[in-house]
């Protein structure tokens, strides 16, 4: 079992080739390290704390099951906020009771007459997701926070791709509005 | 096909505080890791003793112990005889008391540190 201070100083990588040994020291340095990430990310798709502290745990307890399975082709914490993220989508969509499929737009209003008023002011992301209905907050959220695609968002939700790219669409014009542009931003199309 | 805010969008996700109660948090993970393992391991055994304890009720109760007692006493008829042939009478009866049994049981005990040896070698390796 590696040392405390070699643990403390190892590369992710590292870690994770000690974890997948079994190694909980090593496990408890990436938990210490990403977990702000991964539980501030389950708060932005629309968790309370305990719901997003609760998934997160539950996230990385699954992380160590299958850390074998973890090739370091991205990095440590973007595979498990991946994770985190469809362990959310499943919790939420038992709870919403297939909203996506209804597609209402509660919030949607409010959200749209206070961008509408406060374009100009920069306001920070957590409160410009909370102007956004549930649905667009989480298909957002999992898209530009968990880095999944279209489909592989809509495959966690087990939901119509259509829908999702309109629930993302309207999610990012509603952002688009609220956080003013940054100086030099220009819609630039990139591939 | 992403435009700069989306990028940007992106760099705001990744830009997450560090909470404060993060060392917190880990302990809980590494609780709930160790409560994990803890009650596998008591689930492991307790099915290994269920099914051992299953397992010994059904040769006690097919009569295998019978016919291997049988089978143990031709065997060892054989093997007396064979041992007679190349230890001297006075080491296999009463010398330094290595009957037949013990053979079997030494046998049985080289198998088991085989058995140790191996999986020793196969973790070196």
């Amino acid at each position: 079992m590696a040392d405390r201070q070699s643990v403390a100083s190892a590369h992710d990588l590292e870690l994770v080739a000690l974890g997948a040994t079994g190694d909980r020291r090593a496990f408890g340095e990436l938990v210490r390290r990403h977990s702000s990430a991964v539980r501030g990310l389950l708060r932005r798709m629309g968790a309370d704390g305990a719901t997003a502290d609760d998934v997160a745990q539950d996230a990385f307890l699954a992380a160590f099951e299958q850390i074998s399975d973890f090739r370091g082709q991205g990095a440590f914490q973007a595979w498990v906020k991946r994770i985190a993220a469809r362990l959310y989508v499943k919790r939420w969509r038992r709870e919403a009771r297939d909203a996506l499929l209804t597609d209402t737009d509660e919030g949607a209003m409010s959200a749209q007459a206070s961008a509408e008023g406060g374009a100009a002011t920069r306001i920070d992301l957590d409160a410009a997701l909370a102007t956004l209905s549930a649905p667009e907050r989480v298909c957002v959220s999992l898209c530009y926070g968990a880095g999944l695609s279209h489909a592989e968002a809509a495959a966690a939700l087990n939901a119509p791709l259509g829908t999702v790219k309109s629930h993302v669409k309207r999610g990012l014009d509603k952002l688009r509005a609220r956080l003013a542009p940054e100086p030099g931003e220009r819609r630039e199309a990139h591939v | 096909m992403s435009d700069a805010f989306e990028f940007r969008l992106e760099r705001m996700f990744a830009d997450s505080p560090a909470m404060p109660d993060a060392d917190l948090f880990t302990l809980e993970v590494m609780g709930r890791l160790d409560r994990g393992w803890t009650a596998r391991r008591l689930v492991i055994g307790g099915m290994g003793a269920i099914g051992g304890l299953v397992g010994a009720t059904q040769i006690v109760g097919s009569g295998a112990l019978g016919q291997l007692h049988a089978l143990s006493s031709q065997g060892n008829a054989y093997l007396a005889e064979q041992l007679s042939q190349v230890v001297p009478a006075g080491l296999s009866h009463g010398g330094i008391g290595l009957d037949v049994q013990t053979l079997w049981m030494i046998g049985a005990l080289a198998i088991v540190a085989a058995g140790f040896g191996l999986v020793r070698l196969v973790r070196e390796i």
